[in-house]
């Protein structure tokens, strides 16, 4: 059995066409998606009377046509961005009230998913390839239900999902960031989670844990030092880990044949952990190119028999 | 939450999530670049070669020349680190822009291979600018002179190599702290090296040179005796001016020894990337590279006026003719410290000197193990090339890859003295590898245009032409005009059969280890040809 594995495509809609092409693409059996599926930012295109005005980064252009809207639009939304077209009035008020910056981030990411959704029936023969996806610490709860509804996709969270005897179950939670984001929780409370979704396995040699978060102090984990200001230091060359360590201490303890994680793009790394084999695909979503694993998985065996980071 | 504005109008709300980083400080960066073009060690040792090998050609002039065309490397650098900004550099750009094969060949060859090389140079950099000089001022002048011996260097090149690999195994987080202090510190005794040949006359120089030559060396009237020896070698000194410009021309390509490598580190994090990141991914480089010019154009204007140009290059010829006056290395800050008779003063200018060698040292062998461990995790090396060690997170592997062969070398390079004239091989192949990258920044608008449409990069303009691609093709004519002078010119000794041989076979053994990961690769029914393959995207 072949699995494509990605994570952390962070509202990419180049990325997300890519990995829904990505069974074919690499004959992958069932594709996997680890979390952080939604963007970090939005950029408002001001309408005005017969044009428009957006900034891409720190570029201004008056946009005369729907053509030039709709070519920026997917520029944005490739990059991982959400377009936001607003009225000068709704820019401002956006621009004095949090509030509202967070409601339409929701809207956004929201009816972004959902037509991201609908692009997948298509192209996954209508749930004939199996696609599971998880939400990250960066996702916003209001995501799990969309794709939990969706009749496609199979919404990983907290189960066990067999996929040709094999157990993968999932956890899109992460300790805690300097950024305090959605999913986050102490280690002791990631263990306890954990352990829930573990219990579930029946048999640790055919499962795959499929958590948000490296493991801490594998070389998957690692992340720029930064400062208190969030500055990476000493020009950037310092790395530091900064995984899960209740994710490490349960794969050291439940041994389980395949484990797969994101959260730290730039550690994009493979490690054997005694029996387990640990893979960070990282990611690059910004420069619209799907990183992931392909892992074949010997059925009769139960073992990887092969895998390859790829650069899709 | 957070908003970017354009005066009072938002153009970007970014929400809360993870990796929003700052940028780095740029003063952070400048020091690793100051660092990488380490003048007090890479520069005053490539000046002994360069001044006697070049007599008519200008430092000053020569040094100019070459930054303003490095300038553009680091220009064609940051395009490739604001569009591709991955820690593994050359790498992964051209793996990603020129192809695996191709990306692995000159990653392997000019960031982990030809660092076997720079071990032993390394080495003998700590022996002439710390062993040599400071057993000398302890009072055992033959003691000084035995390191200059085969086994003497040998001895000081797996102390290097002890030294980089602790160093490494300290992880970056303690080493970058001791960079930091060891710039400072270096740059504190090096204000005091500018002091002193500020302060003092030529005069003074001269009676301190011939005091502290005969007191140490038991050399009688040294100064009158250099300049005699230099004389009977026929060796001619040209005053310091700004003329002729073909042999200054002909120095440019024996500077890049130090002055190439203002790039060497350079990164960039976050994912929100604006124009501005381009100019702080370039001021840092920037401002090192010229920060380190000024060092040197302080320092060669000291020489002239205090030293005098004529005396310090007969003490140059004299070394490359192999009969150094006093037997060992002519370290001019050695006969700076001279200026003040205090054998303590002596030491711990020598000492402090040393700060910018340990500051360097470390990154020699970093920056192949992250090589390393990107080959391993593309599978072309095997897994165990990446592994680290559980306790100490020491890289084990990998630096038994650069340990064991950077040892062997260091044996060929202390005993046969042929081989050590093939000091610039180790420029000449890390070149090869920038002109593969600046390749691939002229290329990139093609081979990526929606990569490059996305960059802050693309929008960069001179004239209305794009800055980067254009800074790629002049860095493609400085690299291309180095290379020939290289390859041409019998004066830099790389030209010659046997140092031809040794690069050739670094780029056969990169060849043979890709093409032989393929095959093995395929037989475990694994395609490397898809590493880097794009997926459709409809």
């Amino acid at each position: 059995m072949k699995i494509f594995f990605a994570t952390d495509i962070h509202g990419s809609e180049v990325c997300w066409r890519k990995f829904l092409n990505s069974a074919a693409f690499y004959k992958a059996d069932l594709v996997v998606l680890g979390g952080d599926v939604t963007g970090k930012a939005m950029v408002p295109i001001t309408a005005y009377n017969g044009y428009w005005m957006v900034t891409v980064r720190g570029e201004t252009q008056r946009l005369e046509t729907k053509a030039e809207l709709d070519e920026v639009m997917t520029k944005i939304r490739n990059s991982g961005f959400y377009p936001a077209i607003v009225s000068q009035e709704e820019l401002t008020h956006l621009g004095e009230n949090e509030g509202a910056v967070d409601r339409r981030f929701s809207e956004e990411m929201i009816s972004s998913l959902d037509r991201w959704l609908d692009m997948a029936d298509g192209k996954l023969r209508g749930g004939q390839i199996p696609c599971i996806l998880n939400g990250g610490n960066d996702d916003i709860f209001e995501i799990d239900n969309i794709i939990e509804s969706s009749p496609c996709v199979s919404f990983g969270e907290g189960k066990l999902l067999d996929l040709d005897g094999f157990s993968l179950v999932s956890m899109g939670w992460t300790n805690p960031t300097p950024w305090d984001t959605y999913r986050e929780a102490p280690e002791e409370e990631l263990a306890a989670k954990i352990e829930a979704v573990a219990g579930l396995v029946p048999d640790m040699g055919r499962a795959i844990f499929n958590f948000h978060a490296p493991p801490y102090g594998t070389g998957l984990d690692e992340a720029p030092a930064l400062d208190e200001n969030l500055r990476p230091m000493h020009g950037g060359v310092v790395m530091k880990p900064v995984g899960s360590v209740a994710v490490r201490d349960a794969i050291l303890k439940h041994q389980p044949l395949l484990s797969v994680h994101g959260h730290i793009h730039e550690s994009r790394a493979i490690k054997k952990m005694n029996r387990t084999l640990a893979i960070n695909p990282g990611s690059v979503y910004g420069d619209g190119i799907l990183q992931g694993a392909v892992i074949d998985l010997d059925v009769k065996k139960a073992k990887v028999s092969r895998y390859l980071l790829v650069n899709g | 939450m957070a908003t970017e504005s354009i005066g009072e109008t938002p153009t970007l709300f970014l929400r809360k999530a993870t990796g929003l980083v700052r940028g780095w400080s740029v003063r952070d960066s400048i020091i690793y670049a100051c660092l990488a073009t380490n003048f007090l060690t890479l520069g005053i040792y490539e000046f002994t070669f360069a001044g006697p090998a070049f007599p008519q050609g200008q430092f000053i002039t020569s040094i100019i020349i070459s930054a303003i065309l490095v300038s553009f490397l680091v220009i064609a650098y940051s395009g490739l680190i604001v569009t591709i900004p991955r820690a593994g550099g050359d790498y992964v750009w051209q793996t990603r822009i020129l192809g695996s094969g191709i990306g692995f060949v000159m990653a392997a060859t000019g960031w982990w291979f030809i660092l076997w090389l720079w071990a032993p140079i390394y080495g003998n950099i700590l022996s002439v600018i710390l062993f040599q000089p400071l057993w000398a001022t302890l009072g055992d002048p033959s003691g000084a002179v035995w390191f200059t011996s085969k086994t003497g260097i040998f001895v000081v090149c797996l102390i290097t190599i002890a030294i980089a690999g602790i160093l490494v195994s300290l992880g970056m987080a303690g080493y970058a702290r001791i960079q930091k202090w060891c710039f400072y510190g270096g740059l504190v005794f090096f204000g005091v090296v500018v002091v002193l040949l500020l302060i003092n006359s030529h005069a003074s120089f001269v009676s301190s040179f011939n005091l502290e030559g005969q007191k140490i060396f038991g050399v009688h009237n040294a100064y009158a005796a250099t300049n005699a020896a230099a004389k009977k070698a026929g060796y001619s000194t040209y005053n310091m001016g700004f003329g002729p410009i073909g042999p200054t021309m002909l120095l440019v390509p024996a500077m890049m020894f130090f002055i190439l490598w203002p790039n060497w580190g350079s990164t960039l994090y976050g994912e929100i990337r604006g124009a501005s990141d381009f100019k702080r991914v370039f001021t840092g480089m920037f401002t090192g590279l010229w920060i380190t010019v000024l060092l040197t154009i302080v320092f060669l204007l000291l020489v002239d006026k205090t030293i005098g140009w004529a005396f310090y290059q007969n003490l140059n010829s004299l070394d490359y003719n192999l009969t150094p006056q006093f037997g060992i290395w002519p370290y001019p800050f050695l006969f700076a410290g001279w200026l003040v008779h205090n054998t303590v003063f002596q030491v711990i200018l020598i000492l402090g000197l040393s700060l910018w060698f340990i500051g360097w040292v470390g990154t020699l062998f970093l920056s192949s193990t992250r090589v390393i461990f990107a080959a391993a995790f593309d599978r072309v090396l095997p897994d165990r090339a990446a592994e680290v060690s559980e306790k100490r997170k020491v890289p084990f592997y990998s630096l038994i890859l650069m340990l064991l062969p950077a040892a062997g070398l260091s044996a060929v390079y202390a005993y046969s003295l042929t081989f050590r004239n093939y000091t610039l091989d180790a420029t000449l192949v890390i070149a090869v590898t920038y002109l593969f990258s600046a390749i691939a920044v002229v290329i990139l608008p093609w081979r990526k245009p929606d990569l490059w449409a996305a960059s802050p990069a693309s929008r960069i303009k001179v004239a209305g032409i794009p800055l980067v691609p254009l800074a790629g093709w002049v860095t493609i004519a400085l690299l291309v005009f180095d290379l020939f002078e290289w390859f041409h010119n019998s004066l830099y000794f790389v030209n010659n059969r046997d140092s031809l041989y040794f690069m050739g076979a670094m780029y056969v053994l990169a060849i043979i280890v890709y093409v032989w990961a393929r095959l093995v690769r395929r037989s475990q029914g694994i395609d490397l040809g898809l590493i880097n393959k794009e997926i459709p995207v409809e």
